[in-house]
């Protein structure tokens, strides 16, 4: 009998934790439904002035150094602007990179782990570069080249999921 | 009587229920072909026996027991082959209503598995192209260069201006 008591009790507190894992299963999953749901894709966006004037290397872009050493020779890189763009599919944001070149970024497609931009660089309202990357989580895509001053501006663009 | 009655009397009985070894058997018909008393008792039981016979094999012989093969029937139609909902609650050693106590936490644990091993039972090994970060680059104005290792994470573009590309590479 004591046991059979038992038994029920172990049974109810069992019930009573699906019902708990159950809710908080829901409560977690939420708002990464909700985030799916709208789609939207948090986007970093570096703007970068790369120069051989100075030796002066931003703590910041070591990454955007190391990834340009093999290739560029620039001696100095300044972080000019870092944002954080919340992209909706297929809502163009043009951002002003200097005064005569900016930058129009359109998430195209979002997948699980997976977002597609269109870029296009543009100086004075003509456009110079159109792009499509496919950025996953960890992946940078840089674009560089435009000048600015003695030096380039480089685009470090990536996706956060 | 003689003597050798008193002896064979009790093996008698045996013989007349057949209970007798091969030797008692012979025995006891050595003695019936001598004794005129003993085979006078083994005649009267045997007429006890069928007297009493009689009657129950008569009673049995008028008797058809279909009383006996309907309540038979009747309980085989009483426990008639159960629907298949009802077999599976059984074989689920369930009872209506489900117990929920039991239910919830297995669909609860039954919906986390899937959620996980879908992905991975789903997963497609992406192609050289989906695994490459631009998918193209154009540009009516300017050169452009396109650096993407396998290993690293990074893609380059760079747009070369003018005479700039000869002096930065």
């Amino acid at each position: 009998m004591a046991l059979r008591r038992n038994r029920r009790r172990i049974l109810y507190v069992t019930g009573k934790r699906a019902y708990f894992i159950i809710v908080a299963f829901v409560l977690v999953l939420a708002p990464l439904w909700v985030s799916t749901a709208l789609g939207q894709v948090q986007t970093r966006l570096r703007i970068i002035e790369a120069s051989n004037v100075g030796s002066s290397i931003d703590p910041a872009l070591r990454d955007v150094h190391d990834d340009l050493g093999s290739l560029f020779n620039f001696t100095s890189y300044k972080l000019l602007k870092d944002e954080s763009l919340s992209l909706t599919p297929n809502r163009p944001s043009e951002i002003n990179v200097h005064k005569e070149v900016s930058l129009e970024i359109t998430l195209t497609n979002q997948q699980k782990k997976k977002a597609v931009y269109q870029i296009r660089i543009l100086r004075q309202g003509s456009e110079i570069l159109d792009t499509k990357v496919r950025l996953s989580p960890g992946k940078t895509v840089l674009i560089g080249g435009p000048k600015h001053g003695q030096g380039s501006i480089i685009l470090a663009i990536s996706a956060r999921f | 009587m003689k003597d050798s009655c008193s002896s064979i009397s009790k093996l008698l009985e045996k013989y007349f229920d057949r209970e007798t070894t091969g030797d008692e058997g012979i025995l006891v018909q050595d003695h019936l072909r001598q004794c005129a008393v003993c085979q006078a008792q083994l005649k009267s039981m045997e007429e006890l026996r069928t007297t009493l016979r009689a009657p129950v094999d008569e009673a049995v012989q008028k008797e058809t027991f279909a009383w006996v093969w309907q309540k038979i029937e009747r309980e085989i139609q009483d426990r008639a082959k159960p629907s298949w909902r009802e077999s599976i609650r059984a074989w689920f050693g369930l009872s209506f209503p489900f117990r929920r106590r039991v239910w919830i936490p297995a669909v609860a644990v039954a919906l986390l598995i899937i959620a996980i091993g879908s992905p991975l039972l789903f997963k497609e090994t992406p192609s050289q192209t989906e695994l490459s970060i631009v998918e193209y680059v154009q540009s009516d104005t300017h050169n452009v260069m396109v650096f993407e290792s396998e290993r690293e994470n990074v893609a380059i573009i760079w747009l070369f201006e003018g005479t700039e590309g000869e002096s930065s590479t």
